[in-house]
C-alpha cells in the first residue's frame, strides 16, 4: 500500500497547486536556514583528524609570574617558551613530538629572472608530517637526522611548488629564503584541513582560511634566526640579542605530541608534571598551576574555534523552522480539512482509521520530499550568503552527502511532524456524516 | 444476510438523549431486495449507517452474514465492511481527482488483491455497468446516471453479498432513475442481495419487501405478491441452505 499511498500523495500535490506551492515553499525556506546554518557549524566544528584526533595532543605550561595572578585563573598565553620546547622535543615521550611555528619572508627562486615570492609557512620538526598525515606529491619529508644537523631543507605545498615551478617536479632544486640557501626535498598534495588545527594560533588567513606554503625544519628556523610571524607574550625582562630571546620566559612555540593509545596520554600527563615540578625547583612556574594536556578536539574547544554566535544562529534557524512547521500544520489543516468526504467514502470502502492515517502521513512526506528538493538550492544558497558575511568562511566547502541526506531527513521529518495533526483530524471523521452530506 | 435483534441506537449530548432506534427488529435474507422507507428522522439512515458498520449501535445485536459485530474493533469492522458489503449513495461519493479505474480500484486496494486481479475485476465490473470504454475518465467528464454507474461498478467490484443503497436515485431524472433501479435489479437477479432507502414509493413497491419505519421502529413489512425477486429470493435461500 505504500507505493498505491505515494501515488496518491504525489497526484495529491496537484490537487490544490497554490496550497501545495505555499507548503513546499514554506517547509523548502525552513529546511534551508536549517541546514545551511547546520552545514557551516559541522565543518567549523568537525574533528579534522577523526581516526587519530585523541591521541594529538597539546601541551600547556603556565611559565607566568605570581604578579597579578588569581588561583585558578587560566594562564596568560596558549604558547609556550623556545626552552620548554626544546625539553619537550628531547624528552622522547610519545613516539613522536613537533614544535610549531609561523613563518613568513621573501623566497627566492634558484633562476636569478624569477622575482621573489613573499611566502608563510611554518617551522616545523620532521615528525609534523607523519603525525598529521600530510600527503605528498613529490619527495617527502627531511629526516631527524636532518633535523638534528639543522639542515636547509625546505618542503613546499603544491600551491607553491605550482606558483614557483607549474607543474614540474621541483625536488632536488634550491631556494633561497631567509638568506639561506634550502633545498626542496618535498611537496606536498593539495591538504587543507578545515579548522587549521595544527597551528590555530597564526597570523596567516586564521582559523578556517588561507594556507602555508612552506615547511622548514625547526631547529633550522632557530640557527638562521628566523622570526616568528605570530604573537609572542614576554612578562619578564628579556635580555638582548637572539639568544637572550630564546633564554627568556617568552612564549610564542606551539607544540604537539603524539601518544600510542589512551594509556600513553596517562604517560605524557605524568611526565609533564615531572617536569613542570623539576623547573620550579630550578625557579621557574611559580604560580604551580594545573599542566594541561588536550587532544584535537578539546585543544579546538579550548581555543574556542567555532564562535558561539554560529551555534546561536543554527538554533535561531532551528526556531524558524519551528515557526515554518506551524504554518504548515495550518495549510495541512486547511488541505485535508476538504477532504473530509474523500475519507468519507473511503472509510465506507474498507479503509481502517489506521490505513486512512498511513494515506495522509503518506501524503505528508510527499510535500517533505518536495520541500527538500526545493530546499536543496535554498540551503547553497543559504551558505553562499553566510560565506559571503565573513572572509573566515569563505573556504567552507560546499554541501557533503551527508549533508544531502540531512536536508532531505529533515525536510521529510518535519512535514509528517506538521501533518500529524493535520492526519489524526483527517481520521476522526465520522464516515456516515460525510457520505450524506454530499 | 442481515439480522437485527432489539437494536437501539442513543444519541447522547450532555442534554439530551436522542432514540434513533428502539427495539429495532430486522431480518434480510439472502438474494432479497428490500427497500426501506419512512418520513424523514425516522432512522432510515442510522439503520443503513448501521447496517453498513459506519456506525456503532447502543444494544441489541446485529449479525452480518452470521458474524456478531458487536464489540469489534476498528480494523475488524473495516475488513468485514470491504469484504461483504457495497454501497452506493445518493451524492454519487466518485473521488473527483481519481479515473473511473481508480475509483473502482479504491475498494480492491483496501482488500488486498494483486493488480492482476484488480484489473480483472475492475474491467468486470465497469463493463457490468457498460461503462468499460470509459475507464481512463474522470467523474466531472461524466452524467450523474454515468457516475451513478461507476458508483454501483465500484460497490461490485468486490463481489459483496450485501450491497447497501441509500436514495440512490434520489439525485437523478426520472429515465436515468429508471435505469440505474434496472440495472440493481439486475444485480439482485445474479444474486446479490440489495438493502435500498428510498423515498420514491412507485421505486419502494417494485422490491421484494417494503421495510416501513416510523420513530426508529419497524412499523409494517410490507409483502409484495410473489415475483421474480421472491423467485430470486427462494432460489438463493435453498442454495444457502443446501
Amino acid at each position: 500500500m505504500f507505493k498505491y499511498y505515494f501515488m496518491l500523495g504525489v497526484r495529491s500535490l496537484r490537487r490544490n497547486p497554490a496550497l501545495t506551492a505555499l507548503m513546499v515553499l514554506t517547509l523548502a525556506v525552513g529546511v534551508a536556514a536549517s541546514v545551511s546554518t547546520l552545514t557551516i557549524l559541522q565543518v567549523m566544528s568537525g574533528n579534522p583528524i577523526p581516526h587519530k584526533s585523541d591521541r594529538l595532543l597539546v601541551p600547556l605550561l603556565d611559565n607566568g609570574s605570581l604578579k597579578g595572578y588569581v588561583p585558578g585563573a587560566k594562564p596568560d598565553d596558549i604558547q609556550m617558551t623556545y626552552r620548554d620546547a626544546a625539553n619537550l622535543l628531547a624528552s622522547k615521550q610519545g613516539p613522536r613530538r613537533t614544535v610549531v611555528y609561523g613563518i613568513e619572508g621573501g623566497i627566492e627562486p634558484e633562476r636569478a629572472d624569477l622575482p621573489v615570492v613573499e611566502v608563510s609557512g611554518l617551522a616545523v620538526s620532521s615528525d609534523y608530517f607523519a603525525m598529521f598525515e600530510t600527503p605528498f606529491l613529490y619527495g617527502g619529508a627531511w629526516s631527524e637526522k636532518e633535523d638534528g644537523n639543522k639542515a636547509g631543507v625546505i618542503v613546499l605545498s603544491r600551491l607553491q611548488s605550482e606558483k614557483m615551478y607549474g607543474k614540474a617536479n621541483p625536488v632536488g632544486k634550491h631556494v633561497r629564503l631567509h638568506s639561506n640557501d634550502f633545498q626542496i626535498v618535498g611537496v606536498l598534495d593539495t591538504w587543507n584541513p578545515i579548522p587549521r588545527y595544527t597551528h590555530l594560533l597564526n597570523g596567516n588567513g586564521g582559523s578556517f582560511n588561507g594556507e602555508d606554503g612552506i615547511f622548514i625544519p625547526f631547529s633550522t628556523a632557530i640557527r638562521i634566526e628566523f622570526g616568528q610571524s605570530g604573537s609572542t607574550t614576554c612578562n619578564d625582562h628579556v635580555t638582548p640579542g637572539y639568544q637572550g630571546f630564546l633564554d627568556s620566559e617568552c612564549t610564542w612555540l606551539q607544540f604537539w605530541f603524539e601518544s600510542k593509545s589512551a594509556s600513553d596520554r596517562v604517560a605524557i600527563q605524568n611526565y609533564l608534571n615531572a617536569y613542570a615540578g623539576e623547573q620550579r625547583k630550578l625557579g621557574r612556574f611559580p604560580r604551580n598551576s594545573e599542566n594541561k594536556l588536550y587532544n584535537v578536539t578539546e585543544w579546538l574547544d579550548y581555543l574556542g574555534v567555532v564562535r558561539s554566535d554560529s551555534k546561536l544562529s543554527v538554533w535561531l534557524s532551528f526556531g524558524f523552522l519551528l515557526l515554518c512547521l506551524v504554518n504548515t500544520v495550518g495549510l495541512l489543516l486547511a488541505k485535508f480539512s476538504v477532504r473530509a468526504s474523500e475519507v468519507g467514502v473511503r472509510r465506507a470502502l474498507g479503509a481502517s482509521r489506521a490505513e486512512i492515517f498511513k494515506q495522509f502521513l503518506i501524503e505528508t512526506a510527499v510535500v517533505g520530499l518536495a520541500g527538500g528538493l526545493l530546499g536543496l538550492p535554498l540551503s547553497f544558497l543559504g551558505m553562499r550568503i553566510i560565506a559571503d558575511q565573513s572572509a573566515n568562511l569563505s573556504v567552507v566547502p560546499g554541501m557533503d552527502w551527508m549533508m544531502l541526506g540531512i536536508t532531505f531527513l529533515l525536510s521529510v521529518s518535519a512535514s509528517i511532524l506538521a501533518g500529524l495533526l493535520p492526519t489524526w483530524r483527517a481520521c476522526q471523521v465520522t464516515p456516515a456524516l460525510q457520505l450524506k452530506s454530499q | 444476510m442481515l439480522r437485527m435483534n432489539n437494536l437501539s441506537k442513543v444519541y447522547r449530548t450532555h442534554m439530551i438523549e436522542t432514540h434513533a432506534l428502539r427495539g429495532f427488529e430486522i431480518h434480510v435474507k439472502e438474494g432479497e431486495f428490500v427497500t426501506v422507507t419512512g418520513p424523514s428522522g425516522s432512522g432510515k439512515t442510522t439503520f443503513l449507517n448501521i447496517a453498513g458498520l459506519l456506525e456503532e449501535f447502543t444494544g441489541g445485536d446485529y449479525l452480518l452474514d452470521g458474524v456478531n459485530v458487536k464489540g469489534m474493533d476498528d480494523n475488524a469492522r473495516s475488513r468485514l465492511r470491504n469484504e461483504k458489503l457495497g454501497f452506493i449513495f445518493q451524492g454519487f461519493n466518485l473521488i473527483p481527482d481519481l479515473s473511473l479505474f481508480d475509483n473502482v480500484d479504491v475498494p480492491l486496494r483496501y482488500r488486498g488483491f494483486n493488480a492482476a486481479e484488480r484489473k480483472e475485476r475492475i474491467e468486470d465490473a465497469l463493463g457490468q455497468v457498460g461503462l468499460a470504454s470509459r475507464m481512463k475518465h474522470y467523474p466531472a467528464e461524466l452524467s450523474g446516471g454515468q457516475q451513478q454507474r461507476v458508483a454501483i461498478a465500484r460497490a461490485l467490484a468486490g463481489s459483496p453479498k450485501l450491497l447497501l443503497a441509500d436514495e440512490p436515485t434520489g439525485n437523478l431524472d426520472t429515465q436515468m432513475a429508471r435505469s440505474v433501479m434496472e440495472l440493481l435489479e439486475e444485480i439482485n437477479a445474479r444474486g446479490t442481495t440489495i438493502l435500498m432507502v428510498t423515498h420514491d414509493p412507485e421505486l419502494a413497491v417494485r422490491a421484494q419487501r417494503n421495510v416501513h419505519i416510523i420513530d426508529g421502529q419497524v412499523s409494517d413489512l410490507v409483502r409484495k405478491t410473489p415475483s421474480l425477486f421472491d423467485a430470486n429470493a427462494a432460489h438463493h435461500a435453498a442454495a444457502a441452505a443446501s
